[in-house]
């Protein structure tokens, strides 16, 4: 017993001498003489999983309804309602997080990242619209999408936007989606979140700069319509190749185009093609010699975007944190600028090496460089592809909805008479039926 | 619907009345929501600095019940506010949300009822037109992609921090043989008091005022040594009130700039005043500097970072030291770190450590305790088999550590009484001081405690109490504060020679070349001839005392008088 | 025309054929997705070992109370008469005054326990999630205060603005199922 203790006592003055040299616990926890019980340490769980599942559901209800709508019931007005509906409830109520826009960051991040586990629910929310949009048309932009809905709200005097203008605009939306993918593979960013222009509504709060922007683009949307989406919208490119697609599209007329001209000035969106004239002869020509410079313009156009894109890699680069920290220790090492940031003071009080952190800069540049070039080289693809298109003579019987531009709003239904004449019968059934 | 409703539905007016309405209560709202936002960023932010700087008063004078006061009811008034302008503007914006929707449904009501019936354009598509479009629209998405190539083009060729490219001095600390060519902390390169340079003065005339390149004043007076880096000359003075670092200019004397050091709040505070004895001051540690900033220490405890242009970069209070004569142990570096001995009371009270502090930053890297109690030696980094070594000296132990992390390589008790000699390393020996006693030489390739093994050996002598030694490899020299200077061989610690000056010391001695340079604190520099026996070469006198070690760059002596710094250069 | 019928023919069999491919590849997508994907969420959470109490948690957050609060791991704790997150740089005196306190917004309450320790409780309410007294209570105490991303008030955007500003890369995705990385347990390791 007593050797017991006299064992204990060296362990106890060991633990005691050797405890300064643990720096982590300063102070000895608290010595109770009456016993009290430690408060717990609140965790309050954030929103259940199952919840999430409920979203996926009412998207898919959406875009089922939406669909419905738009091709069998071809009811503007319901379409309205049921926008008004998924405006409340993906905007206001879920705060526009996470949409489908966003996703295609999470899809392309959880390709190019192993560590990145990407919750199912994300994945139907990229999948879903995709899916429906190759059976039914743009019906996702139509009804169901947050961001559509507040452009199409506010759009109170519609102008045409000039359609020579149309394509080029359409080239910033493709850039964007380059550019998102390209810093979401490289974990550099996830760009579309951190410029949704509608988001900060949605919160009621947000950065003054995005509040502001996100302002501007509606006060534009009033006259031109639904802006984002038909520029801006990285999905919306992605929907419009699915789209030309389709199993089903939408038309403007339930049965068969009588082209009286009514619909013409319908669309607020400039989705819709007009009967095209028979073209004489001489431009016939004149038009294949277009067409073959254009074709031999798009290699051009591909190595040229391939190389301003490698140009801008470096630059690029600077949005990857890693890139930022390894040039800020350089410049303060190298004595080029004064002072230290919160992040160099972080990152020396590690007491890594700058030259560890320089190499991995260097890994996350190059590959930002690669892929710069990469998405360059798309965005001149498309753009050749646009050009190479426009040369093609192309024939329209009738008036239709442009398949790929087409976001399903159905405004141009109630224009045409043989809709009326569907009502009409609809009506004349009804009181038949009476 | 009946009849009423419907024709309420198709009143145009109460359309445009109601969007109207909303519009005008919304312009409300986005002001009453632009005001609170600036009352918030604007006079709340003002109140709060009013708030921080009444803390600082009050922790200059504390007890004022006033002031207390005045601060609880601003305090209570910022609190209160905080909360206040926060819910205002999230009521704002739900309001704000709800009057825009009513804008919007009262917009779309009346252009619902101004719906006018389709009146398609009288012109007809026709093939020139469609091609024209289409030529357009070609050279509209050919402008577009030039557009992007050129701004991509611009954006990559702005100029960018190349991190990858291997360009000179972009080392956070400096390079061996930059060290070497300057004078960055007390005794020098290695802390050794040698210099490798080899056009170093050797006598001035202060009546002619030949070889005084210049002599500028020093504001306050104090005792630790200059340093030097390139043209630039650091000096440090301090008294109870004020803490400063000087910058001269090494060719024109000129003052460039002074650093203020704050009193920090300590970690530690002490109960006590802290009142040095006046042969020590509140600066009399030493600077030191890396090139790239320079860093002080006082005997508060208060330790600051400049830059090279006099803009303090970071400062922070150890903890007051508590030190019987006052602190004085002067700084050394390694890499990218400033090491700071911290020995304080004595060794039960088990308040001593080492300390080593980023450059960059001065947040603490490691620290090690130490089991000794306060010394005035100041600790030296030196390489042994090309490995460095962090030697430190105090009552009872002669320790060595890794200067990278603080673990400790070796330890030696032969050290005792008040110490303030540092130590030196002499020809791959250790050579450590034990004032009025001994001399004793480690062989530093040992580790732990070495006192039975590594001695190579320890010789009575009449040891120093305030220089440090120096040596040569071949001889060591010790300097006693009565003046009488001794030669022992470091091989075996043998005297070969001794000699009485007949003047005070207080500054180390130093080495250049092959003489030895001996500042009184009557200051008259002494340069003697090294060799078995004693030779002086020359004498020449300051008129004024001078105290500290002086520091030797390519061509020039600077020493520091209690009242000047001078610029000593040769006479050609 | 039959040159146009057949052109119609070519074309809508690439449709058919394009069609085809996409919806395969969508469908491939979902099959790797969901074997290899996640049942839960990931939510965002602070690493406190990383945080290096910068203040960005106040400002950064999209939502104008921030989500991050401080929190307190009693364990941990050692129920000190001075604590450093409590009370300021110089307190004019050891009481609960205004002007001796390190929070801002006053969101920290010292109760008495019994001689010589002192409970300090957290008010989330009023905590805006400054970090000053984590980064006192790290520097000189023990380290029981920290900070979290609250997830009753979070709202989980899929890039997280504050993770975005953190100088030391100590936001990150955590799953759903433990969503936060306590101090004084083994979710820090």
């Amino acid at each position: 017993m007593i050797r017991l203790s006299y064992t204990t006592i060296i362990i106890a003055f060991l633990f005691c001498v050797s405890a300064p040299v643990w720096s982590v616990e300063a102070f000895p926890p608290p010595e109770f003489e009456n016993p009290h019980p430690l408060p717990e340490t609140m965790t309050p769980q954030p929103r259940q999983d199952v919840y999430e599942y409920v979203d996926v559901a009412v998207l898919l209800a959406a875009l089922a309804v939406s669909s419905y709508l738009v091709l069998s019931k071809r009811s503007r007005r319901w379409i309205f309602v049921l926008m008004i509906f998924c405006l409340v409830y993906f905007g206001f109520w879920r705060e526009g997080c996470v949409c489908p826009i966003g996703s295609i960051q999470n899809v392309t991040l959880a390709i190019f990242d192993s560590s990145y586990v990407i919750p199912v629910t994300t994945v139907a929310f990229f999948v879903l619209p995709l899916v429906f949009t190759l059976f039914f048309g743009r019906t996702f932009c139509a009804a169901v999408c947050p961001l559509g809905a507040i452009q199409d709200l506010v759009l109170l005097r519609p102008l045409s936007v000039p359609k020579w203008l149309e394509g080029a605009l359409r080239l910033c939306a493709y850039v964007y989606l380059a550019a998102a993918v390209l810093f979401a593979a490289t974990g550099s960013a996830f760009v579309i979140c951190r410029y949704d222009p509608f988001v900060s509504f949605f919160r009621l709060s947000g950065s003054l700069n995005i509040l502001v922007f996100g302002f501007c683009l509606l006060l534009i949307g009033i006259f031109v319509g639904r802006p984002y989406c038909r520029f801006l919208c990285p999905y919306g490119v992605i929907l419009r190749q699915l789209s030309r697609l389709s199993k089903r599209r939408v038309t403007i007329t339930p049965d068969e185009c009588i082209k009286c001209r009514l619909c013409e000035d319908s669309c607020p969106f400039g989705a819709i093609k007009q009967p095209t004239a028979e073209w004489p002869a001489a431009d016939y020509k004149r038009n294949k010699r277009t067409l073959a410079i254009m074709l031999v313009l798009l290699p051009v156009l591909v190595l040229l975007g391939g190389w301003a894109g490698l140009t801008l890699g470096p630059a690029a680069s600077r949005v990857h944190e890693t890139v930022r920290l390894a040039e800020r220790i350089y410049a303060e090492d190298a004595g080029l600028v004064e002072g230290t940031t919160d992040a160099s003071d972080a990152f020396r009080a590690t007491g890594t090496a700058p030259t560890a952190l320089y190499s991995e800069a260097s890994v996350i540049r190059g590959n930002i460089k690669f892929g710069s070039a990469l998405a360059g080289a798309f965005v001149a693809l498309v753009a050749g592809l646009k050009l190479i298109a426009l040369s093609r003579r192309w024939q329209t019987q009738d008036y239709e909805a442009d398949r790929a531009g087409c976001v399903a709003c159905g405004r141009c239904f109630e224009y045409c008479p043989k809709e009326h004449v569907r009502l009409g019968e609809k009506e004349q059934g009804a009181v038949n039926e009476r | 619907m009946n009849a009423d409703t419907m024709s309420l539905f198709q009143d145009r007016r109460l359309a445009v009345r109601v969007a109207v309405v909303a519009a005008v209560f919304s312009l409300i709202v986005v002001g009453l929501l632009i005001t609170n936002y600036v009352k918030r960023t604007v006079s709340d932010a003002e109140r709060t600095a009013r708030l921080d700087a009444m803390k600082i008063v009050l922790a200059r004078a504390p007890g004022n019940q006033e002031l207390i006061t005045e601060i609880r009811e601003l305090d209570l008034t910022v609190r209160q506010n905080m909360i206040r302008r926060l819910d205002y503007s999230r009521k704002g914006a739900w309001f704000l949300l709800v009057s825009l929707v009513v804008l919007v449904a009262g917009l779309k009501w009346q252009s619902s009822l101004d719906k006018k019936p389709p009146a398609p354009q009288p012109t007809v598509q026709t093939s020139d037109r469609q091609s024209s479009l289409a030529a357009w629209s070609r050279r509209c998405v050919g402008v577009s992609v030039l557009v992007f190539l050129s701004a991509a083009l611009l954006l990559g060729i702005s100029p960018r921090i190349d991190f990858e490219q291997t360009g000179p001095a972009v080392s956070p600390y400096p390079s061996p043989e930059e060290i070497n060519r300057n004078w960055p902390y007390f005794r020098g390169p290695g802390g050794a008091g040698r210099s490798a340079h080899k056009n170093v003065p050797t006598s001035f005339d202060p009546n002619t005022g030949k070889g005084i390149l210049w002599k500028s004043p020093v504001p306050l007076l104090a005792f630790n040594s200059p340093v030097v880096w390139e043209d630039r000359v650091f000096l440090s003075g301090a008294d109870v009130n004020d803490r400063q670092v000087y910058c001269y200019d090494g060719s024109s004397g000129r003052l460039l700039w002074t650093g203020d050091v704050p009193a920090l709040p300590s970690p530690s505070p002490s109960e006590e005043e802290i009142e040095p004895m006046e042969d020590t001051g509140f600066a009399a540690p030493t600077m030191a500097t890396d090139g790239r900033r320079v860093y002080a220490i006082f005997a508060t405890g208060d330790i600051a970072a400049f830059d090279f242009n006099g803009r303090r970069v970071w400062a922070r209070n150890l903890g007051t030291p508590e030190n019987t004569y006052g602190y004085a142990s002067s700084l050394t570096m390694y890499q990218s770190l400033v090491l700071v001995q911290y020995d304080q009371a004595t060794p039960e009270d088990e308040r001593s450590k080492f300390i080593a502090l980023n450059t960059f930053t001065g947040r603490t890297v490691w620290d090690a305790n130490r089991p000794v109690g306060n010394s005035w030696t100041s600790p030296v980094v030196v390489n042994v088999a090309d490995k460095p070594q962090l030697l430190t000296v105090a009552d009872p132990w002669a320790i060595a550590y890794n200067p990278a992390d603080g673990s400790e390589i070796w330890r030696a008790d032969c050290v005792g009484g008040e110490v303030a000699s540092s130590p030196i390393d002499a020809n791959g020996l250790v050579l450590v001081i034990k004032p009025y006693e001994t001399i004793v030489a480690i062989k530093p390739d040992g580790s732990g405690d070495v006192t039975k093994t590594h001695i190579a050996w320890n010789v009575e002598a009449d040891a120093p109490d305030i220089c440090s030694p120096v040596s040569d490899g071949e001889f060591v020299f010790l300097l006693t504060t009565e003046g009488v200077i001794y030669c022992h061989k470091v091989a075996d610690g043998a005297l070969v020679w001794e000699k009485d000056l007949e003047a005070s010391f207080y500054a180390s001695p130093s080495i250049v070349g092959d003489y030895l340079y001996l500042v009184s604190s009557k200051g008259v520099m002494f340069v003697i001839e090294i060799g078995n026996e004693i030779k002086e070469l020359s004498r020449s006198k300051l008129d004024e005392k001078s105290y500290a070690s002086p520091a030797f760059v390519d061509g020039r002596i600077y020493i520091r008088g209690d009242k000047h710094l001078y610029c000593i250069t040769n006479m050609d | 025309m039959p040159e146009s019928k057949d052109k119609v023919t070519r074309r809508g069999f690439l449709r058919e054929g394009l069609w085809g491919t996409s919806l395969a590849a969508l469908g491939a997508a979902v099959g790797f997705f969901s074997a290899k994907g996640s049942k839960a969420d990931t939510v965002w959470q602070i690493d406190p070992n990383k945080c290096t109490q910068c203040g960005n948690c106040a400002t950064y957050c999209v939502l104008a109370e921030s989500a991050v609060k401080c929190v307190h791991a009693y364990a941990v704790c050692g129920y000190c008469n001075i604590c450093f997150g409590y009370f300021g740089a110089e307190p004019s005196d050891i009481n609960t005054g205004a002007e001796n306190q390190l929070c801002p917004t006053g969101a920290i309450k010292r109760t008495y326990v019994e001689d010589p320790y002192y409970e300090y409780t957290v008010d989330e309410k009023l905590c805006n999630g400054c970090g000053k007294c984590v980064k006192g209570c790290n520097t000189f105490g023990n380290g029981s205060l920290f900070l979290q991303v609250r997830h009753d008030r979070c709202v989980n955007c899929n890039e997280c603005s504050i993770a975005v500003a953190c100088p030391s890369d100590a936001f990150k995705r955590v799953s759903a199922d433990k969503p936060y990385l306590l101090k004084g347990t083994d979710d820090t390791q």
